[in-house]
């Protein structure tokens, strides 16, 4: 088998599932409860958090576990959106985010919000002219990714939000980190709220973290009787919290070797598939290695991936949340519908290997030449 | 020329017979603190030397600014020679990387065999080095740099600036100690300054459960911790109160629960540190806080035993105390909201000049000395080290 959907989710490591198998047998508490079992499980998420917050420079109190970006996304926008609502109803978003940014902000539109999307240039970059000029007296939130899920784009969070505080001090902004977390450095006080998601990073599914400055407040979205975290009440997630705490410690750092590595890879690929006419590449100088993305022109990106999977090559279309629609990111760059209909994902990993690449490169040969006749036929 | 750092002891110098105890139980301790970085120490009568081998200077200083007995801590140059040619030269490399306009020169020579006095050398080198350097001056009185030589047996030191160390007296040097730690503010602060005279302490806490709570015990453990950054391995003597705080309660007025209990606190502390070898009891008493800490409880309690209690922070405001602990790191864990068991079974009025014969009398209403023994003998020790004990290394 030949993974190449890194992006879409990684296989978990096996120390950070022995941990994860380790604290669901031996602490069986639950951490709200009074007994020596619940301070144990208690101490333990403590000890874990508490790891986390030194690994990305942050307090503890700042970190919020919820069940995956998609939910630290959801806690981010809403929970802004109703605490600093009286204070103005716009919000910013770029056009490079996650589906689940834009399924958010359809929500808050329907209950009154305006929302604004900030264009990018032809290289992906946010346009800085066109964000001062959405940036209204009532705009309560941006929200900007680190680095775009479909072609890997890394923003500069630390000008934008330099920008957007000129304009509007009391602007809220939010980064989904998902993409970054594990491959970029990233800094976190870049941002006022930060989105993170552990099976990205070779962890487990079902747990994320929202960074939350304490300068900010948030009201929760659920409710529960938790007194410790009413922002995210319920019974802690232990083994998952804990398994989460190792998955970051083992892959924040070394980022620079890995990425080395990955960017090898990476250009073999753009080379060999440059002598295939029609394939368009993805990928502008703001995208981080690990993210590849390709149009095949007349090709249907589901066709070729499960053809591919015949091979067990396994490999993504858009990101996997939104398989089958155009991609969004790729038209906000290109502005090219076809361009946009027809994009796949492979997504590389330090796991990758060359012999791994060379095979997806004979198999992308066999199979492009196979589809593209078919299409013209 | 060898980067090194240079330990003055300070007050300990002046300890003429037991000179070699103070300095071999600081040696002790330094090797001890500094376990983790590969070091290694020389020292005389005079100096310590630490050759730190893996560059990890700034780290190893910040972890002597937490060892009691160093006076000052200086980073110096070691040149293994008494040339002053050489001197010079070395003196010229290092002044080269240094801003400054006015300099001074002090020159100290343990080596007696050296024919050129002190002020000889200083001269000569100021000489050189305004030779050598231009719009330079020397200023005797106050110099923006002092340079610092040190002429000793063969070898020769540089130094510029010196970094102040904790003072105190080596832990250890004094004897033992047993520290009555109940989890507020004030026992870390009187465990601390009894620590910088040379007091090992170790502590000793009463927990009553069910009435208190494991969190209680757990906080102790981390102001032990804490203090352990200072004391060293330090344990904890955890003793079971619950049945002589029950029986207080149900048989003795109430008016006298507070200083009851403190006398059987203090009856236990004290065989404790015989056990110990400990010479003397310290608590976090502090005169008119609270009914137990009038002058007459003090003395209605302390008639109960015979050795010393040390009570550091005796004469201080709580403002005062609370900013001891904030400096020492203690206050954050000692105001988390535990109860422990002085602020269980607290009486609404207590009696504020308690008389020892009534509470002689009082004490025969229950079999004290039995649940005294009971206790001591099922008492808990737990050693407590600096670096918190992980047990979820393998998990996280």
């Amino acid at each position: 088998m030949i993974y190449l959907d890194y992006s879409a989710t990684t296989p978990i490591s096996f120390d950070v599932l022995d941990s994860y198998n380790k604290v669901s047998k031996e602490f069986i508490g639950n951490p709200n409860s009074l007994h020596s079992l619940g301070s144990k499980a208690k101490d333990l998420i403590s000890n874990a958090t508490k790891q986390i917050s030194e690994l990305l420079n942050v307090l503890e109190q700042e970190i919020i576990y919820t069940s995956g970006a998609t939910e630290s996304n959801n806690m981010a926008l809403i929970g802004v959106a109703k605490a600093y609502k009286r204070y103005g109803n716009h919000i910013i978003v770029s056009k490079l985010e996650h589906p689940s940014i834009y399924k958010i902000c359809e929500y808050l539109e329907s209950v009154g919000f305006k929302i604004s999307y900030v264009d990018c240039d032809q290289e992906g970059l946010i346009d800085f002219e066109d964000l001062k000029r959405k940036v209204k007296p009532e705009t309560i939130l941006v929200s900007i990714c680190a680095v775009n899920s479909e072609m890997g784009i890394r923003q500069p969070l630390k000008m934008i939000r330099q920008i957007i505080k000129k304009e509007n001090n009391n602007i809220i902004f939010h980064s989904d980190m998902t993409q970054g977390l594990g491959k970029i450095p990233l800094n976190v006080h870049d941002t006022d709220l930060a989105s993170f998601s552990i099976h990205k990073v070779y962890g487990p599914k079902g747990i994320g973290l929202l960074y939350k400055s304490s300068k900010i407040k948030l009201e929760p979205i659920i409710y529960g009787s938790s007194k410790e975290n009413d922002i995210r009440p319920g019974t802690p997630a232990v083994a998952l919290i804990a398994a989460a705490s190792k998955a970051i410690r083992l892959n924040i750092h070394d980022l620079d070797r890995k990425e080395t590595f990955i960017r090898k890879l990476n250009e073999k690929i753009v080379k060999e598939l440059a002598h295939f006419e029609g394939v368009k590449i993805n990928q502008t100088k703001y995208s981080i290695p690990h993210i590849l993305n390709m149009s095949l022109p007349h090709i249907k990106p589901e066709t070729f991936l499960h053809a591919m999977e015949e091979y067990e090559i396994y490999l993504g279309t858009n990101t996997a949340c939104s398989s089958g629609e155009i991609s969004n990111s790729i038209m906000a760059v290109y502005k090219d519908k076809e361009r946009a209909a027809t994009s796949i994902r492979i997504s590389l990993s330090y796991l990758t290997t060359i012999d791994e690449i060379n095979r997806f490169l004979n198999c992308f040969e066999l199979i492009y030449k196979r589809l593209s006749a078919l299409t013209y036929e | 020329m060898e980067k090194l750092i240079i330990i003055k002891y300070g007050e300990l110098t002046t300890k003429k017979e037991n000179i070699n105890l103070f300095i071999n139980t600081l040696n002790k301790n330094i090797k001890e603190k500094l376990k983790e970085f590969s070091v290694k120490i020389e020292y005389d009568k005079g100096r310590m030397f630490i050759r730190v081998l893996d560059n990890a200077f700034a780290n190893v200083i910040e972890t002597l600014k937490e060892v009691f007995g160093i006076h000052e801590i200086i980073i110096g140059y070691e040149i293994n020679t008494l040339d002053l040619e050489e001197i010079k030269k070395n003196i010229q490399f290092l002044v080269k990387e240094k801003k400054f306009t006015t300099f001074k020169i002090e020159t100290k020579r343990s080596n007696k065999k050296i024919k050129k006095t002190s002020i000889e050398i200083s001269s000569e080198i100021g000489a050189f080095l305004l030779k050598e350097n231009q719009n330079i001056k020397v200023d005797i009185h106050n110099p923006e740099i002092k340079i610092h030589l040190e002429l000793r047996n063969k070898e020769s030191y540089i130094y510029f600036e010196t970094i102040k160390g904790l003072g105190g007296y080596p832990v250890g040097t004094l004897g033992k100690g047993i520290l009555m730690l109940s989890g507020g503010i004030d026992s870390p602060v009187a465990g601390f300054l009894s620590i910088k005279r040379g007091v090992k302490v170790e502590g000793i806490y009463f927990e009553s459960p069910p009435h208190t709570s494991i969190e209680a015990k757990k906080k102790v453990e981390e102001l032990a911790r804490i203090l352990s950054k200072y004391n060293g391995e330090t344990k904890l003597h955890i003793i079971n109160f619950t049945a002589i705080q029950e029986a207080i309660y149900k048989n003795i007025p109430h008016e006298y629960l507070i200083t009851i209990m403190r006398r059987m606190m203090y009856r236990i502390s004290s065989i404790i540190a015989s056990r110990s070898n400990a010479k003397i009891l310290v608590n976090g008493e502090s005169i008119g806080q609270v009914a137990s800490q009038t002058l007459t409880s003090m003395k209605a309690i302390n008639e109960v035993v015979k050795l010393p209690v040390i009570r550091p922070v005796a004469c201080f405001d709580k403002l005062e105390i609370i900013d001891f602990a904030k400096k020492i790191g203690t206050y954050g864990t000692s105001i988390l909201p535990f109860e422990d068991c002085c602020t269980i079974f607290v009486p609404e009025h207590p009696v504020i000049n308690p008389d020892s014969k009534v509470c002689e009398n009082y004490e025969t209403l229950i079999p004290y000395q039995e649940l005294i023994y009971k206790a001591i003998k099922n008492h808990e020790i737990i050693k407590i080290s600096e670096q918190e004990k992980n047990d979820y290394e393998d998990i996280l």
